[in-house]
């Protein structure tokens, strides 16, 4: 009995990684086989459950439409990011009182925030070289206006720039947590390196055209029809200005996502277009 | 015509192990000696490619005989050929879990 719990609890764990929408039907496929497997396997049996979810996370396209906050606009994407800084700072101005009682910072006040807002921002400048050298960003083999270009520019340095009030205030809860030690400048590296992946994860995921966020991701292609050919996913502006496509293996003619741009004769398609 | 696509050993073991009638997971998992953890996803994957299809069995069925209900697989045409063109790259394969071996059974 001790053992049956034990099992089903692995399979409960593991179903938390399988898709929402698919979520309820993994489960009953891994306990209904389960029901056959002998006792003595049943926990090796299990533990497979969770290599089952992880491959159907990563290959579910979402078939269900799930809640997500609307951030596909630039605009909006910065107002969101700018109400969560500003709650942000004041969160920081308030957590200042109670940091002061740390004999390390007992000096500090509110007016040194926007000082260390600064030196946040000059760190984020410092560690992006290096995050932007892991960055491939998608071959264009259309050329890009310098307005473009421009107008991506500003549009990342503001969501760098954003992220800093959300990271001060998130540690000086960590301060507030773990006041000494090395864990401090640890885990303030760790989180700007992890805000400035997310900067550059949702910037990939934007069109060069019209920096709103890309659509309908499809599967082209299939893993075991690989020669000279590439499978993946593509993604659809939903102003019609090109398709994105990202190919799951790295090849030598596929190294990097593609950017297929749309001409006027696609307009039709896309009623909202905008150029 | 388009070649068939070329599978890799495990996924060709399991797509014979099919074939020769074993048409649910953990049959599969035993016949071919793979883990839980390469056959279920391998299934799933195969199922994409429109290898194999899969059905649930009719719950009145599983009740009459007192067990939960199985998800069945069955190769699809384009199983067919793919499991023939893997048959002449893995010679060997024809001898995992003959047919008349499950027939006996």
């Amino acid at each position: 009995m001790k053992r049956e719990w034990l099992q089903h609890t692995i399979l409960r764990v593991a179903s938390s990684l399988a898709p929402y929408d698919q979520r309820g039907e993994w489960l009953e496929q891994w306990r209904s086989e389960l029901w056959y497997v002998p006792p003595s396997d049943a926990t090796r049996f299990c533990l497979g459950a969770f290599r089952d979810a992880i491959w159907l996370r990563r290959n579910s396209m979402g078939t269900v439409k799930q809640p997500r906050m609307h951030l596909e606009s630039p605009l909006s994407c910065l107002v969101f990011l700018a109400a969560v800084g500003a709650v942000g700072f004041l969160i920081a101005v308030c957590l200042s009182g109670p940091l002061k009682q740390i004999s390390l910072y007992s000096d500090l006040r509110p007016r040194d925030l926007p000082a260390a807002f600064i030196a946040m921002l000059t760190f984020s400048c410092l560690l992006l070289p290096g995050t932007l050298a892991v960055w491939r960003s998608p071959a264009n083999r259309h050329s890009t206006t310098w307005k473009s270009k421009l107008r991506r520019g500003v549009f990342l340095a503001l969501k760098i720039a954003l992220v800093q009030p959300i990271m001060l205030c998130g540690l000086m809860f960590w301060i507030l947590i773990a006041p000494v030690g090395i864990f401090a400048p640890l885990g303030m590296a760790a989180s700007l390196i992890a805000a400035l992946r997310w900067v550059i994860t949702d910037q990939q995921r934007r069109c060069p055209v019209c920096l709103r966020l890309l659509t309908h991701p499809v599967r082209i292609g299939a893993p075991s029809k690989t020669f000279l050919e590439w499978y993946g996913a593509e993604s659809t502006c939903s102003r019609g200005h090109g398709l994105m496509h990202v190919s799951e293996i790295s090849g030598s003619y596929s190294k990097k996502a593609q950017w297929v741009r749309l001409g006027e004769s696609w307009s039709g398609l896309f009623s909202t277009r905008q150029s | 015509m388009a070649e068939a696509p070329r599978l890799s050993h495990s996924s060709a073991m399991i797509l014979q192990a099919i074939a020769a009638g074993h048409i649910y997971g953990y049959t599969v998992m035993e016949v071919t000696g793979l883990p839980s953890g390469t056959v279920y996803p391998a299934l799933r994957r195969m199922e994409r490619d429109q290898l194999i299809r899969s059905h649930w069995e009719r719950q009145s069925i599983a009740d009459a005989e007192q067990r939960p209900p199985r998800k069945y697989y069955k190769l699809t045409r384009s199983g067919e050929t793919t499991l023939e063109a893997s048959r002449k790259r893995y010679p060997l394969l024809a001898k995992l879990a003959s047919t008349e071996e499950v027939q006996d059974a």
